[in-house]
């Protein structure tokens, strides 16, 4: 082994950290090294001074009483739990951030399971035959009826309008017509 | 024989006061060296067991005994150091003020200083923080590698060569000093 490996080793072999054969192999560079057995005289005494650093003790009585300051600790974060009712505030929102996110993802889910369908229809209606074209508008039967009065009027006043209101009950029409398919 | 600290802890949550008392007992001065090892004056380390140990009963019931229970009171007790040192550190730079309230005078921060005023002392405050935490906790807590790598929450390799950096810094800091 050279002096770098040693070097390498050093701590390894001061922790009882090595295999056998390596034990073997360093300890038999060291008897014949001086260099080395010095660095490693060096890092003993190092592990030794710094074992030998104690921490002073607080004594008797803060030992007595350290449970007691726990438990008191404890019990009055444990009561402004329970004044928070229960869960904390942030166990609270995310609870509501999981549940929103829930109800939320069921919605979309719904509205693309009933967008899909309706896009079927009128996809079935397009290859259809002529009188269920859309390309064509709304058939008679889809459409409001404009000898109605009120619509008529409507229709005088204001057309825009009448069209919108018209498109929107076709498009209930038509959602009726996908859930009775369904 | 006495009860593990699984058995004090099961007790404990069965509503058993007398176990309580008995873990911290148990563990209280252990838990208190590392906090101290870490943060140097009794005031802060006082603080931090305290909180250890409140944590520790706080979320009892999430602790999955994948680890021993002592290992899960070092590894609550760490974060706690990190945090704390975080805090002195971003203090110490706010104001000159900030400065010394993270780190207040006692009796016991007097005696430590006095201790740690040699030059190892000194050596090993200036270690960075990992290393810091290997050498308290192989040094002075006898911790197997493995555990230490558990407790910092890295690779037992990790742990030995943050070790090692560590003992090879105070050594070569000492042998500048003597030489």
């Amino acid at each position: 082994m050279t002096c770098n490996e040693i070097k390498e080793l050093t701590v390894p072999y001061l922790e009882l950290d090595l295999e056998p054969s390596r034990v073997r192999d360093v300890t038999t560079h060291l008897e014949g090294c001086a260099g080395c057995r010095a660095e490693m005289e060096a890092v003993r005494q190092v592990l030794v001074r710094v074992r030998g650093m104690a921490v002073p003790d607080p004594g008797d009585q803060f030992w007595r009483e350290f449970p007691h300051r726990v438990r008191r600790e404890l019990e009055r974060l444990q009561s402004t739990a329970n004044t928070l009712g229960g869960p904390s505030r942030y166990q609270w929102f995310l609870g509501r951030a999981v549940t929103a996110k829930w109800t939320l993802s069921l919605a979309a889910s719904l509205l693309l399971v009933v967008g899909a369908w309706s896009l079927k229809g009128l996809l079935y209606r397009g290859m259809g035959p002529p009188e269920q074209s859309v390309v064509q508008g709304p058939n008679a039967a889809d459409l409001p009826s404009l000898g109605d009065a009120v619509w008529e009027a409507f229709w005088e006043d204001d057309p825009d309008t009448v069209l919108v209101e018209m498109a929107t009950q076709l498009d209930r029409q038509t959602m009726d017509r996908v859930f009775a398919d369904i | 024989m006495a009860p593990s600290d699984y058995q004090l802890l099961d007790r404990y949550a069965a509503g058993d006061d007398s176990a309580f008392e008995e873990l911290v007992t148990r563990h209280q001065k252990t838990v208190y060296d590392l906090a101290y090892r870490m943060l140097e004056n009794h005031a802060d380390a006082a603080d931090l067991a305290q909180k250890t140990f409140v944590q520790v009963f706080l979320h009892h019931r999430s602790f999955k005994r994948e680890s021993g229970f002592r290992t899960w009171v070092y590894q609550i007790c760490l974060n706690q150091c990190r945090n704390a040192l975080r805090n002195r550190f971003r203090l110490a730079h706010e104001d000159v003020e900030g400065l010394a309230l993270a780190a207040p005078q006692d009796t016991f921060t007097e005696v430590a200083r006095s201790e740690l005023k040699d030059r190892l002392g000194q050596a090993i405050r200036t270690l960075p923080a990992r290393q810091r935490e290997a050498l308290v906790l192989r040094v002075y807590h006898d911790h197997a590698f493995a555990e230490i790598g558990v407790i910092m929450s890295c690779s037992e390799g990790t742990a030995k060569a943050n070790y090692h950096h560590a003992v090879d810094k105070l050594r070569r800091v000492l042998m500048a000093g003597e030489g």
